[in-house]
């Protein structure tokens, strides 16, 4: 394991003891700013995209309206940043502000290393009140909020130009048209991967579900026939060569690639694919639209990513690390963000001019954001992932029939609810 | 009394030379405390432990349960399956080739150097960029498919190598094949030429041919460098990471995970802590068996 950048470890945590230490909130302790300070930030903006400049712009004119803070930015990719995290939570080298997956909040939560954000910052309710509502959802963890939202994103269609000329409007044609339009060059339909956050989509637009709305069970969901009607369809497109990715089949091309070669035909992805796709496939006709709907409507999953301060760091660190993440989640830094792929979650900078120009998909993915839901908020969510995708692999690959790999999945999946 | 002074001095000096050589040994000894027992013994610990990793969070005692969730863990009996297949393939595998190259080239006086150079550059070339270049050659719309298929026309349809559990695990078997061929032929090529010249003149004038020459002089001469080629290798088969996590990444659903790939995953990606140690000392156990049989089987030779 190599931590890329070393956080600046306060004097007292690095020892055993000292990560043991409680950690009183920053209010009870002087909070004032008095000597400089760095704090250090790790994040997984992307360098490709542009973000990386703006960041190291935004943080200039952060340190200049806070003189005595120094931010210290350190780029992680996903996997990456949470391995480090892992590891910090044994060592107590953590960072000051942490900007990561929403799915990350429960994990981190459940280590016990985040900072309960609405308790330690008397101010916090206000900060929250300037984003929105369901993607800061996403940092609560039982009563308590421990993040605030940093950008918002859903997925919705994207489909080759000169491939597809019906859009299709409801998930069944869409299956339908993936199969018309599949040839020995073609596939009709890619899913970069078959954990909760490419099937939850269907199974959620079709009226099922993956958990029970109490997280008690998963038999009857995952296992449900709404989820095996779904796994099913894809695994009859799978096997009549209309359906496949890059986890399914490790030798088909990424979904990106696949897209932008014409090896595709359609894929259902975030606002980070209309970037790749127009930096990569410069040629590609590629055409967006709202995920089509299921019986119960197009609800689509919520992602993005959440701004998180650790225990690990001292008052002083976190009073600076919170002024920063209310500047990164305030209007200005929001819309500078947006104009370089990040979906703002700040109320004003949404209505920004600014970015209604930059972002030209803006207006499919509000309206994909007004009916999508978050994923269960546990810290089991990413083993429950895990068994979702290995399962329905296996089912879509016809290795088991999909009642029995499901089946498996959900007795696997209650075994863990019930740890 | 000249006896005992000098008795007196010798102990002098040696206790002096105990201090030096003290000295000496200290600082390698300090590393491979730290990194090399100090985590052996940890992580055995660690694998009697449900082992939370969290900020201030107590890791409960439970026994030998790490233990029996990996024998139980049908994915665990995959992974093992999977590096069992890649260390019998690649061993063999690198060695028979390797040695080939080796006498080839020993048998030559012309480019000797250039060759050994150009079987060796594959040794030292980055195992992310040719683990890349095998994806690109085996997959679906890959550089073999396109012989195969439109240049050559042998077979009608593209061929998905990597689609599937076990010609996905071969195409691995032969990066590790090519990968290792330099290694051992250098090894090898040290080897033959310590062989005495003498025992081939006495064969030949006893009128033996090569292929005798072989299984009779140059095998029983350098069996002490298969043996250590062999207890090498099948380490290294049990450590291979990267080939796996580049080319396929486990999937489809963790079928192509051999021991490694699968730890990682439990450890990065469940914090399952125990469960990745107790399966590290397993596999631990495994290469150690392996080893004995070998040394017992091929004998106590000198490497």
């Amino acid at each position: 394991m190599v931590i890329s950048g070393c956080p600046t470890p306060p004097a007292e945590e690095v020892t055993e003891e000292a990560t043991k230490k409680e950690v009183k909130p920053a209010e009870e302790e002087t909070a004032v700013v008095t000597e400089p300070v760095t704090i250090q930030f790790w994040h997984n903006y992307d360098a490709g995209a542009g973000q990386i400049d703006v960041l190291d712009q935004l943080i200039s004119q952060f340190e200049k309206a806070n003189p005595g803070i120094t931010v210290n930015q350190i780029y992680l990719e996903w996997q990456a940043l949470k391995n480090n995290v892992v590891a910090g939570a044994t060592t107590g080298m953590l960072p000051d502000v942490l900007r990561g997956d929403i799915g990350f909040v429960p994990q981190f939560q459940a280590l016990d290393v985040l900072v309960e954000m609405d308790t330690a910052f008397s101010d916090y309710a206000d900060a929250a009140d300037a984003v929105l509502e369901a993607p800061n959802s996403t940092a609560k963890s039982g009563d308590h909020y421990y993040g605030i939202a940093s950008n918002t994103n859903t997925k919705i269609l994207y489909y080759n130009k000169d491939l597809i000329t019906t859009i299709p409007t409801t998930l069944d044609e869409m299956w339908a048209t993936a199969e018309e339009v599949s040839s020995e060059d073609v596939i009709g339909f890619c899913e970069a991967w078959m954990g909760g956050w490419n099937l939850c989509q269907y199974i959620w637009s079709y009226g099922g579900d993956i958990l029970a709305p109490d997280y008690s069970t998963a038999t009857g969901y995952i296992n449900g026939s709404v989820a095996v009607k779904v796994i099913q369809k894809l695994a009859d497109l799978y096997a009549i060569g209309a359906f496949s990715g890059p986890t399914i089949d490790p030798g088909a091309p990424p979904d990106t690639d696949g897209m932008g070669t014409g090896k595709y035909a359609m894929t259902i992805d975030g606002p980070w694919k209309a970037k790749d796709l127009s930096a990569k496939y410069s040629d590609l006709q590629y055409g967006a639209v709202q995920m089509p709907a299921g019986p119960a409507g197009s609800i689509g999953v919520l992602g993005g990513e959440d701004f998180m301060m650790f225990k690990t760091s001292d008052a002083v660190h976190q009073d600076a690390a919170w002024k920063f993440i209310k500047f990164m989640t305030g209007k200005d830094a929001q819309v500078e963000m947006a104009k370089v792929g990040q979906m703002p979650v700040n109320k004003v900078a949404l209505a920004d001019d600014e970015v209604i120009e930059a972002m030209p998909l803006l207006s499919i993915f509000a309206d994909a954001l007004q009916t999508c839901k978050a994923r269960p908020v546990t810290p089991k969510w990413g083993d429950m992932e895990g068994i979702i995708n290995t399962k329905a692999t296996e089912a879509v690959l016809g290795q088991k029939p999909v009642q029995t790999a499901m089946d498996e999945a959900a007795a696997e999946i209650d075994a863990l609810l019930q740890q | 009394m000249t006896s005992g002074v000098f008795f007196i001095t010798s102990k002098y000096f040696r206790k002096k030379d105990n201090i030096r050589m003290l000295l000496l040994l200290v600082p390698g000894l300090v590393v491979i405390v730290m990194f090399t027992f100090y985590p052996i013994i940890k992580m055995f610990i660690m694998s009697f432990f449900d082992w939370k990793i969290g900020y201030n969070q107590v890791s409960p005692f439970v026994g030998i349960k790490n233990y029996i969730a990996v024998f139980s863990d049908p994915i665990a009996g995959i992974a093992l399956t999977n590096t069992i297949f890649y260390a019998a393939v690649t061993v063999p595998g690198q060695m028979i080739l390797g040695l080939l190259a080796a006498l080839l080239i020993n048998g030559i006086k012309k480019f000797n150097v250039t060759f050994r150079l150009l079987y060796y550059l594959p040794v030292v070339t980055s195992w992310v960029i040719v683990s890349l270049l095998f994806r690109y050659i085996f997959s679906n719309n890959g550089l073999l498919n396109y012989l195969l298929t439109d240049v050559f026309k042998w077979i009608p349809e593209y061929i998905g190598w990597l689609s599937t559990r076990w010609p996905a695990m071969t195409s691995t078997t032969l990066l590790g094949i090519w990968k290792g061929i330099g290694w051992n032929m250098v090894i090898f090529l040290a080897a033959l030429q310590a062989v005495p010249e003498e025992y081939y003149e006495a064969a030949s004038i006893d009128g033996a041919g090569y292929i005798q020459k072989f299984f009779y002089i140059t095998l029983p001469n350098i069996k002490g460098t298969i043996l250590f080629c062999t207890v090498m290798l099948t380490i290294g088969a049990f450590n291979t990471y990267t080939p796996i996590a580049v080319i396929t990444g486990g999937n489809p659903a963790h079928q192509t995970d051999i021991v490694l790939t699968w730890m990682y995953y439990q450890t990065f990606s469940s914090f399952k802590m125990g469960y990745a140690a107790a399966l590290s000392f397993i596999v631990a156990g495994i290469v150690a068996v392996i080893s004995i049989i070998l040394f017992k089987v091929l004998g106590h030779e000198r490497i």
